[in-house]
């Protein structure tokens, strides 16, 4: 888990009395959270559901999450580390001038209110989004969350955690931990794993024009990424593979379509909480899966002569 | 094929990955995602097992699916430093192959987290 503090959805839904939304829209972009697993849910613990909850919701503007909170708070764009860190020093009873709490575009009152939940509540649940993780900030916010809720259990049972997007983006993570010990961003080029965000990490490498092929599964940065990332996806040569002629297909030398995962393709796919879930395919496809197309290029590639002359020794046999 | 019913099926639209959904398929078209949400029955219906693109492109042309297969991996054989890239929109064994593969390449492997 690399050493969040966090815990499953089920224990969320039976046990958190306080859940925090910080940058995300949840009504949007998860309908189906609230209702599962963070606010309606009764159990044992919290017999009357809904009302034995408290929501807050983070955010620079009103969304429609808005109306499923109790206590909304509008902090000023691109102020959340600040926040983050008031709110640690406010939990250890520090001083903080009017001008830093003015800074993030809420009172001191509001602040003072939202501390004193956070320490009388049985258990906190706090859920991060894209507008906290991918804003000024972008991973020193998130790592200051983490830190926070780990600093609350000093006082209660406190956890954080990514609101994750796209279906089994959560599976890449564990895989790539499980495979090389990193999440992403991990270069074999030297023949063993090495991981540094923001060199290895895909805007970064082909901004930076690194990389001279481009293998895409299960994913559309024709569409998503900047212009510059993508004008050098343009000029190398690209290899796509989904379910759908995409953006980047059309950029790309080779497209392969193959069966859409969960809907024609059977496998295993990770929740938000990093709980493996059996895909049941339900329509018979015209096209081969994913897992078979990659096998068979790799197998392709293992045929040609290797690229490395020299395998690395293992540490022991360099004695 | 006749109606089906598959109890309990898993929506991978967002991460979320709800496990209750009841699905009613002929084999060919989902004709109804119950429990899903607006964004699993539109990621569920809008799915066909018809043949909406070719097999696979290359260069832009129709190509069968073992000619794509040989020039990606030429490809990604010539290259100096690969990229395996997404990740996101596949299954955990798809995933794997990809890791694997990447080792093999000695290329950057990367998902969208890092974005």
């Amino acid at each position: 888990m690399g050493g969040k503090v966090t815990c499953t959805l089920g224990e969320v839904k039976n046990r958190a009395d306080l859940i925090i939304y910080w940058g995300g829209n949840p009504a949007e972009c998860h309908p189906r959270h609230f209702t599962k697993y963070t606010l309606m849910q009764k159990s044992k613990f919290l017999p009357k559901g809904r009302k034995d909850r408290t929501m807050v919701l983070v955010d620079i503007r009103e969304t429609k999450s808005v109306k499923a909170s109790d206590i909304f708070l509008q902090v000023r764009p691109g102020k959340d580390f600040e926040l983050i860190t008031i709110l640690r020093a406010m939990i250890k009873d520090q001083h903080i001038s009017d001008a830093e709490i003015a800074s993030t575009g809420l009172k001191r009152e509001a602040l003072e209110d939202l501390v004193k939940r956070m320490k009388s509540a049985k258990f906190g649940a706090m859920f991060f989004g894209m507008g906290l993780s991918m804003t000024r900030g972008k991973h020193m916010n998130s790592a200051a969350l983490m830190t926070l809720a780990s600093e609350m259990n000093a006082y209660t049972k406190f956890v954080a955690m990514p609101m994750r997007g796209h279906g089994n983006v959560t599976g890449a993570d564990v895989i790539m931990r499980w495979q090389t010990g990193y999440p992403f961003g991990i270069t074999y080029n030297r023949g063993y794993p090495r991981y540094n965000p923001g060199e290895f990490s895909t805007i970064d490498v082909l901004v930076r024009g690194d990389t001279d092929c481009v293998f895409v599964i299960g994913a559309d940065p024709g569409a998503t990424m900047p212009k510059p990332a993508i004008d050098h996806l343009a000029k190398v040569p690209t290899i796509v593979l989904d379910p759908h002629v995409t953006h980047t297909s059309k950029l790309a030398k080779v497209h392969i379509t193959t069966a859409p995962a969960g809907i024609a393709a059977s496998g295993t796919a990770y929740r938000m909480d990093e709980i493996p879930m059996p895909l049941k395919p339900a329509i018979n496809s015209p096209y081969p899966t994913d897992e078979e197309v990659v096998r068979r290029i790799h197998e392709a590639v293992a045929a040609k002569p290797e690229w490395l002359i020299e395998q690395p020794q293992m540490l022991h046999s360099q004695v | 094929m006749d109606l089906q019913v598959i109890d309990n099926a898993t929506c991978t639209f967002c991460g979320c990955v709800c496990d209750d959904i009841k699905l009613h398929t002929d084999g060919a078209r989902i004709h109804k995602a119950e429990k899903a949400c607006v964004l699993g029955k539109a990621w569920f219906l809008n799915h066909t097992a018809e043949a909406q693109y070719p097999a696979a492109m290359v260069d832009g042309n129709e190509a069968s699916l073992e000619a794509a297969i040989e020039r990606a991996a030429e490809l990604l054989h010539e290259a100096d430093l690969p990229l395996v890239y997404g990740m996101s929109n596949t299954t955990c064994e798809a995933q794997k192959e990809c890791v694997a593969m990447a080792d093999r390449l000695g290329g950057i492997v990367d998902s969208h987290t890092s974005l």
